[in-house]
């Protein structure tokens, strides 16, 4: 199983490096940097306390999109921490070493070390919290449209025009949510760099 | 002559399934040729990979877990063609 020392972790892409490699999703990814907002309060946390993240990531990835500028902009405003990107799939080792539940490979992965190289926490895909919003959300929109059936169903048994409609609520839904959801992943950072968690991010995705 | 039958794969595009969306099409495309009506690819979300073969939902990875075995899917469509 892969382990991060100064050596392998300088093998790694830089944040801009990894930004200016994507092949999709650009676009989506700097429109979420933009959309990141930190306090004083946050920059001061993340700069008293200098660390590297090795972090594991796709350009194909949702949450990937959505939570790796959150560490960027906090990079880019506090200084720190350094970020070094590895693609998820060219890097088995380090993935197996974090893998969700021992299982699945979600990403993003940020692992924070400290300037001994000892792990101070991991943050896997996203916030519990923002998972179960999301859910709570998905399950009003079906609530109120009774033509989107069951969440529960397959939605290819939707006629197409209401299954576009379904995904542009879907869509609407998660870019109101986003501010939300940046700032629940600054608190979650802040948790592991302030000592105050070891872990973050939910842990239920199937394979992604 | 049977009737041709519709195959529909729902996939999550925001978790990269699709070399195996691409690969299961590919394989069924090169199996089937025309006794296939249509092979339909819905992007989606949450973690989809769904196959449906005619009105049968022969895999979902939320029921299932994992993708599909290609052959069973393969299988699947040959029992369909059968019965119909």
């Amino acid at each position: 199983m892969g382990t991060i020392t100064r050596e392998r972790f300088e093998q790694g892409m830089g944040y801009e490096e990894f930004k200016a490699s994507m092949t999709r999703n650009q676009e989506r990814f700097i429109a979420n940097e933009e959309r990141v907002r930190l306090s004083k309060a946050d920059v001061d946390v993340f700069r008293r306390r200098p660390l590297r993240v090795m972090v594991l990531a796709a350009d194909w990835c949702g949450d990937v999109i959505a939570n790796l500028p959150v560490l960027g902009i906090i990079a880019k405003q506090a200084g720190t921490p350094d970020i070094r990107v590895f693609e998820r799939d060219a890097n088995s080792d380090l993935m197996d070493r974090y893998l969700n539940q021992g299982t699945f490979k979600s990403i993003p992965v940020f692992a924070f070390f400290d300037d001994a190289w000892k792990e101070v926490g991991v943050f896997i895909e996203r916030p519990e919290t923002v998972t179960e919003l999301r859910a709570k959300k998905r399950r009003e929109i079906f609530a109120s449209h009774p033509e989107f059936g069951s969440p529960d169903a397959p939605v290819d048994q939707l006629a197409e025009d209401v299954r576009a409609r379904l995904q542009h609520e879907l869509q609407k839904m998660r870019d109101d949510m986003a501010e939300w959801a940046n700032a629940e992943v600054v608190r979650e950072l802040r948790a592991i760099v302030e000592g105050r968690a070891t872990r973050g991010g939910a842990h239920q995705t199937k394979e992604g | 002559m049977r009737p041709p039958v519709k195959i529909r794969i729902t996939y999550c595009a925001e978790c990269g399934y699709e070399p195996q969306t691409l690969d299961l099409a590919g394989a069924l495309m090169h199996e089937f040729g025309a006794r296939l009506s249509s092979i339909e690819i819905i992007p989606w979300d949450e973690g989809t990979f769904d196959v449906r073969v005619g009105d049968s939902l022969v895999h979902s990875m939320a029921r299932d877990g994992g993708f599909p075995a290609v052959d069973a899917v393969k299988a699947a469509v040959r029992r369909s063609l059968e019965a119909a």
